[in-house]
């Protein structure tokens, strides 16, 4: 399932409109300033996202998206992923695929920013079904929501539809906790708020969870090929014993070795997209996404952790930038979806080929 | 038009489907997956079976008695045969010797060989590796001397695969020994019965004879026999790697392996143990995640474009793979891992066999080792 010239043009060009928000030659002022900030992001900077039609990538022409595919919206990611990007693009975009009519405009324009909260517990990879909805009310609590405390409004997943619930209605109280990206995660306790029904087609949580989880994977494969270039130029330039350290073979193995690991990922994530993009059925979408992500997770793990031994001493500064690689892998390896949830996943929706 | 134009002209489906059925009709039962790589006396049956058809040598041009299949096509009659079990022949003159004649060969030396490729007559063998030239294959020493109108060969080639078979050998050998190692080597056509040469046979850990040691001496061939300019062999030989070293990592050992440790997991009883479905599982995964890069390299092939040193990851991940999952078996057996003979009289279920028969495909074709060094130095441009 390869992409044609074309698309891979298309894709191309895509992700080189990312150069946008991220600095050339890896600076990261930015994004060492917004650390444990409230709300951690920067809301001009999310309006340029917005203006590059990034939220709605996936959100059809007709409904004032850019009408792109997943090879696309995954190529996006992976460049906000090299470059650290702390706005919540990945989470806007999963709501964005939720929401219509005139909320759907405001949250493409970035007037609103609505989160998606659909997390129960940790570790879930199938959104919670406890919150209730009762006569104009959702009462319930959802947890893990990236960048919270910046969101004007939350799309809620509840066991038989959605709800928009705005962040400053009664009986919303959201808590957050810093995470060690310098971000923060929300935990929504939602207690007869006000809220209204939103009408979504079905299947349309489960396949922008998906693809939520795909994005997530490709933002991995952007941190841990930052993380490993960050290495090997470290590598190339410290000198021990007279030589720069990249000349000595354990370390040389070691690189060829997570090298490796890169390129399984990017090809992992990217056959998942093109299956996407393909129209794969909700069992082998799964599978695939499920794939991709337990390779992203232990592959950003592996890659960013081995980057900090590779750095020795420096690499366990702050001021070293590889070591917000490895917060940043710290977060996301775990974000929808752990390794080893995903692995029993991808057990139960891939039926074997017999050979 | 006869069927070979035909076929040529189908699309990837069709062409698929034709192969499919092709081999399922004429590829004889007893020879699906092989325990062992076959010798000539038992896959010559299917060789002349291919040549008598005209699919011997896929991807030689139409003019020299090949099928001149497109990379893509030529990509798809390997996975065929693979899905169905097709063993190897002794295949060294279609897959190495025979590209590179057409491409270096006289117009001479193309009559002469190509045709005896084609109906077996010429059954051939590779003379690479030297006991002391492995990894640094470079470093050979075999030396041939041009006197008057013939060339002599002294030296040893070892791990030459199926030489006891092979009535003609290949050989890289030295002719320079003033120059830069790998500017200093010539190709030449030795027949095996030529005076001076003496095979034996390497008796491996699978207690198999597919490896021979190759003698050399005072062996006098004419002056023809050079492919090529001298001097110009190394070149030769590695401008033809590039399909062999997507080729070389092919997922299917794996996905063979894995098929076999599912199969020995059930007869085991423990197929069903969640502590061997966690491990089973990341194989699977392992596996699919190989195939989808292979499947990257397979389209730069398909483009026409011919993939660099970074392709050397396939082989490396493949044969370790394939040694995860052949570790696997050994504990999953249990007792019978220690076994010498195949489980139940069936040999495809051969725990023991396949463990050893992945020990080599770590150290063949450039060692683990040495492809990582590879990478490092020319793909990641680490410092020497």
């Amino acid at each position: 399932m390869s992409l044609t010239q074309d698309r891979l043009e298309q894709v191309r060009m895509v992700r080189d409109s990312v150069a946008a928000v991220a600095p050339a030659g890896g600076d990261l002022r930015r994004i060492r300033a917004l650390r444990f900030t409230t709300p951690g992001f920067d809301r001009e900077t999310w309006k340029i996202m917005c203006d590059m039609g990034w939220p709605g990538l996936r959100v059809s022409e007709e409904d004032g998206g850019a009408g792109f595919g997943v090879s696309e919206s995954s190529a996006v990611a992976e460049e906000l992923g090299k470059a650290l990007v702390p706005e919540p693009l990945l989470a806007a975009a999963f709501a964005a695929r939720l929401l219509s009519g005139a909320a759907l405009e405001r949250q493409l324009s970035g007037e609103q920013l609505v989160l998606p909260a659909w997390q129960e517990r940790a570790g879930a990879i199938e959104p919670g079904e406890a919150t209730q909805w009762h006569d104009g009310t959702v009462s319930g609590r959802k947890m893990f929501i990236p960048m919270a405390s910046g969101a004007d409004a939350f799309v809620v997943v509840l066991a038989d539809g959605l709800a928009l619930v705005q962040a400053d209605a009664p009986g919303v109280t959201l808590r957050c906790d810093a995470t060690q990206d310098g971000g923060h995660y929300g935990t929504l306790t939602l207690d007869g708020a006000k809220a209204e029904r939103i009408a979504a087609p079905p299947g349309a949580v489960a396949e922008a969870l998906d693809e939520a989880t795909l994005a997530t994977a490709a933002m991995l494969l952007g941190v841990m090929e930052r993380a490993f270039e960050l290495s090997l130029d470290y590598l190339r330039t410290r000198k021990q014993f007279g030589k720069p350290i990249g000349s000595f073979q354990s370390l040389q193995h070691r690189s060829a070795d997570l090298k490796i690991q890169v390129a399984l990922t990017r090809a992992s994530v990217e056959a998942a997209a093109a299956s996407l993009d393909a129209g794969v059925d909700a069992r082998v979408r799964q599978a695939v996404v499920s794939r991709a992500k337990a390779r992203a997770a232990d592959a950003a793990m592996r890659i960013t952790r081995e980057a900090i031994q590779l750095h020795g001493g420096i690499g366990y500064t702050d001021e070293a930038d590889v070591g917000l690689y490895l917060r940043k892998a710290m977060v996301l390896a775990n974000q929808h979806g752990t390794a080893a949830a995903h692995r029993l996943r991808y057990a139960e929706m891939m039926p074997e080929e017999e050979s | 038009m006869n069927d070979i134009d035909q076929l040529n002209q189908l699309d990837d489906d069709g062409f698929r489907a034709a192969v499919r059925e092709w081999v399922q009709q004429n590829y004889p039962a007893e020879l699906r997956n092989p325990a062992k790589r076959l010798h000539w006396r038992d896959n010559k049956a299917w060789y002349f079976r291919l040549a008598e058809h005209g699919w011997l040598a896929p991807g030689w041009p139409r003019e020299y008695g090949g099928m001149g299949l497109s990379a893509s096509k030529q990509l798809i009659m390997v996975d065929e045969y693979e899905r169905h079990g097709v063993c190897r022949t002794n295949d060294h003159g279609i897959v190495m010797l025979g590209p590179l004649l057409i491409q270096y060969g006289t117009e001479e030396q193309k009559q002469r060989f190509l045709p005896n490729i084609l109906t077996g007559a010429h059954v051939w063998c590779q003379g690479y590796s030297e006991p002391n030239s492995g990894s640094d294959l470079a470093s050979l020493a075999t030396s041939a001397v041009l006197e008057g109108q013939e060339w002599v060969l002294n030296g040893q080639k070892t791990w030459t695969t199926l030489a006891n078979d092979a009535n003609w050998i290949f050989v890289l050998a030295r002719t320079d020994k003033t120059v830069k190692k790998q500017e200093g080597i010539s190709f030449f056509l030795v027949p095996m019965d030529a005076p001076g040469i003496t095979v034996r046979p390497i008796i491996n850990l699978d207690m198999h004879d597919e490896f021979c040691e190759v003698f050399f001496d005072d062996v006098r061939i004419p002056a023809e026999n050079l492919v090529g300019a001298v001097n110009q062999g190394w070149t030769m030989a590695k401008a033809l790697l590039g399909f062999e070293r997507v080729m070389i990592g092919s997922p299917k050992q794996s996905a063979y392996a894995l098929s076999r440790l599912r199969v020995l997991a059930q007869r085991m009883g423990v197929w069903e143990d969640a502590v061997f479905q966690e491990r089973y599982t990341r194989f699977r995964l392992d596996l699919a995640d190989h195939t989808a890069l292979y499947e990257v390299y397979l389209d730069l092939l398909r483009r026409g474009e011919m993939p660099g040193a970074d392709a050397s990851m396939l082989k490396l991940n493949q044969s370790e793979l394939l040694q995860r999952i052949t570790d696997a078996m050994m504990e999953v057996a249990a007792e019978d891992a220690g076994l010498l003979e195949p489980l139940d009289g069936n040999r495809e279920l051969n725990p023991s066999g396949l463990f050893l028969q992945a020990r080599p495909v770590t150290i063949y074709g450039g060692s683990s080792e040495i492809q990582r060094s590879i990478l490092a130095k020319n793909v990641l441009d680490l410092p020497g």
